[in-house]
């Protein structure tokens, strides 16, 4: 595509930035690619979880709405109303929580990539995909809905199941708490309850604010829960709540079909919150990990290409056998095993800056992060 | 007796084509899988029951259907629970065919057989419309309102039946359910008001680069997927008049490019290499003409007018492009406004009851006058 700045008849005003265009790309390869093989249960029984989240970091929480005894029953098994009123006082109870999901619901930009983010704490704990997140320890700005930034650092992530935790840096709020969700629990989840989605589809609008989706839950599997709550592009890492307004899940990825839209269950923040709040990254969920496509010797002192993979992502970029690696994005490139291991800190689709040694000269390459 | 002042009419439409290419084997897969999505969807309209037991379908494929159909919010049951709120409009609920093939929806709105509609899509001879009873009736476009997409149809020999339907002044909190009406009883969506009623820019773009020419503007770039690309135009193109008007700047160019809408096409007269040609070109939506394969393929098909309105009740129902135009119930069954576009895989529009209201009257006021005018 032309840089979108040069056509003169086309202004980006959609924020259809390069930015934003980026961002889609970052995003769509987790969000356009659909998963029909299922995928292996990655971690135990969330029961046996030894702390909780909210046990520790989070009290209340602004999106909670007591269910109506009579909806008890629609809340618990999920189904249809058995009657148009029901319906009626449904939709009652779904407008009341929906009011409530705006200001917890939060943009998260990194570079040149936008995605999602929900607040779960007074301390400003956001729970985001892991795909937004990408590595730990870069730096985020956070919008709010009604256009607030502020400044984050992105923690852990356990790219196994696409679960990425974010912080608000402190000091940007006086003493004042973040306004966040309440927190439900993932595994009493079942086929057929309802959900509320929330997100910025297409990245931050002003002018529109946070998207509100309806559906039920159509699957839900140990390491994604799939509803009917139709997704897209900028999305990534936005809050699904349950009808009481609890949070059940993260946004992570959809298939081609409208009904194809998967979330990250609540429940994997919890189990792995040690590791994730201390800025652990690790994993990689299957079809999903990054490839670059080249050999080089282990041994050997410096990072230096003997193969590069005929079609591979390096061939497409101009790699080159005998090129010596020096940087590779943000991290420098001392040996082989530091490339093999900023590769993985990558996400397929990412655009990444290298320097490689070449003859002596040191040249500029980009590559396209592909995926095994 | 009524005559019809003919308004319009001379734009085409063109309709973008959302080819899918599938690369891999991981699609291909899906795309097997989508086939029986499409036959899954077919059963969703009641009174069918669910073929669970259909033997000629394999075990594992009906259990994957029926994972994934059974649960969902627009469910044949769910359906049947708005049954009676469908069926108190459906006898004002019409299809609109333009050129042999259902292009939208549309409703009754004077017994006269007044038929309010989505103007982008009648791109073509001739124009009928189906009744609730069946009847496929012959009609014309009597009015015509470009800026919130709208015609008012005139059904040539209307029945003394014709039950208009009712406008109701209200618009839904967000989380809302919405029901999109069919014809007769059917349902042809479910979903909520996902944003709260706002304006809607559009990004209209014909696609090209210009720069100062002599009596014009001369195309220095042409965008890829642009119809300025698929008309033809190439660079070092002068063009010298649009519609049949003609132009001597570039600023002058732009500014005239600037007022029609996606959906839209424009007539250009263009110099090049001293002779003079007419091109044909459809104006589209910038934001798709920038979108990759992979979010085109998820947005699915999409209305080539998707925006450009004045006011909009964005909602997250599933629709397709041919079923925008009818009306759209709240679920005490009032008509809150008419579908005006797909838009993408999260976003459906409807315009709001006050603004359909106001531009139906006009055009009843419009055809009235000349009506006069003739007597």
């Amino acid at each position: 595509m032309a840089n979108a700045n040069t056509w003169q008849l086309s202004p980006p005003t959609r924020r259809a930035s390069s930015a934003w265009v980026a961002a889609t790309r970052a995003a769509m390869l987790f969000l356009a690619v659909a998963l029909l093989s299922p995928l292996p249960v990655a971690v135990a029984d969330s029961a046996t979880a030894p702390m909780r989240l909210d046990d520790r970091e989070s009290r209340g929480g602004a999106t909670e709405v007591a269910i109506p005894s009579s909806l008890r029953l629609l809340y618990e098994l999920g189904g249809t109303p058995t009657s148009l009123d029901e319906l009626m006082e449904l939709e009652r109870h779904i407008q009341r929580v929906a009011a409530r999901l705006g200001t917890c619901t939060v943009n998260v930009s990194i570079g040149a990539a936008q995605g999602c983010g929900v607040i779960i704490s007074d301390s400003g704990y956001i729970l985001t995909a892991a795909h937004v997140a990408m590595r730990p320890n870069k730096s985020a700005r956070v919008t709010f809905s009604d256009g607030r930034v502020v400044s984050a650092t992105t923690l852990g992530m356990n790219r196994e199941v696409d679960a990425g935790l974010i912080k608000i840096n402190a000091g940007q709020n006086g003493d004042a708490p973040w306004p966040h969700a309440s927190l439900g629990r993932s595994k009493p989840l079942k086929a057929g309850m309802w959900s509320i989605a929330a997100g910025h589809p297409g990245g931050f609008d002003p002018d529109r604010g946070v998207v509100t989706r309806v559906g039920r839950i159509l699957s839900v599997r140990g390491d994604a829960i799939v509803t009917d709550c139709a997704l897209i592009g900028g999305d990534s890492g936005g809050p699904l709540f349950d009808l009481s307004g609890r949070l059940i899940a993260v946004h992570s990825r959809i298939g081609n079909d409208v009904a194809d839209n998967l979330h990250v269950p609540i429940d994997h923040y919890d189990l792995t919150w040690d590791r994730l709040a201390a800025g652990e990254a690790w994993g990689f969920l299957e079809g999903f990990k990054p490839i670059l496509g080249v050999q080089g010797n282990t041994e050997s002192a410096t990072a230096r290409i003997t193969i590069v993979r005929p079609g591979s992502p390096a061939e497409a970029a101009g790699f080159r056998e005998g090129d010596v690696v020096e940087q590779f994005g943000d991290a420098a490139i001392t040996d082989f095993p530091s490339l093999r291991n900023a590769v993985a800190d990558t996400m397929p689709g990412e655009r990444v800056i290298c320097w490689v040694n070449r003859d002596g000269k040191r040249e500029r390459v980009v590559v396209e992060i592909g995926r095994e | 007796m009524r005559s019809e002042s003919s308004h319009g009419g001379s734009d085409r439409v063109d309709v973008p084509s959302h080819a899918s290419l599938w690369h891999s084997d991981r699609f291909r897969r899906l795309a097997l899988f989508l086939a029986c999505g499409i036959v899954a969807c077919g059963i969703l309209d009641p009174p069918s029951p669910v073929r669970a037991d259909d033997s000629s379908t394999p075990a594992w494929l009906r259990s994957r259907m029926s994972f994934r159909m059974l649960p969902r919010r627009d469910n044949v049951e769910m359906r049947r629970l708005v049954q009676p709120l469908t069926r108190s409009v459906g006898e004002s609920v019409v299809e609109v065919q333009s050129g042999g093939k259902q292009v939208a929806l549309g409703a009754i709105v004077d017994p006269a057989g007044y038929v309010i509609t989505k103007w982008s899509e009648l791109s073509g001879d001739p124009i009928r419309v189906r009744l609730a009873d069946g009847s496929l009736l012959k009609s014309r476009v009597a009015s015509v309102r470009r800026k919130s997409d709208l015609a008012l149809l005139a059904i040539e020999q209307p029945p003394k039946s014709l039950i208009p339907i009712e406008f109701i002044d209200s618009v839904p909190a967000i989380g809302s359910f919405l029901i999109t009406a069919g014809r007769g009883e059917s349902t042809k969506g479910l979903g909520v008001v996902s944003v709260a009623s706002r304006p809607i820019e559009h990004q209209g773009r014909l696609g090209v680069m210009l720069g100062d020419g002599q009596g014009g503007a001369t195309v220095l770039d042409v965008m890829p997927s642009s119809g300025a690309k698929s008309a033809g135009v190439v660079l070092g193109d002068r063009i010298i008049a649009i519609n049949g008007q003609n132009e001597v700047s570039r600023s002058g160019v732009m500014r005239t490019l600037r007022g029609f809408f996606p959906g839209e096409t424009v007539h250009l007269t263009i110099v090049r290499d001293g002779t003079t040609i007419e091109l044909e070109a459809p104006i589209r939506d910038y934001g798709m003409m920038q979108e990759s394969e992979n979010d085109s393929r998820v947005n699915g098909p999409r209305s080539a007018r998707l925006s450009g309105f004045e006011q909009v009740i964005q909602h997250d129902t599933v629709l397709d492009p041919q079923d925008c135009g009818g009306p759209v119930l709240s679920t005490s069954g009032d008509v809150i406004g008419l579908n005006i576009a797909r838009a993408g895989r999260v976003v459906s529009y409807v315009l709001p009851s006050a603004l359909v209201q106001k531009e139906i009257d006009e055009m009843l006021t419009e055809i009235e006058g000349s009506v006069l005018a003739e007597d």
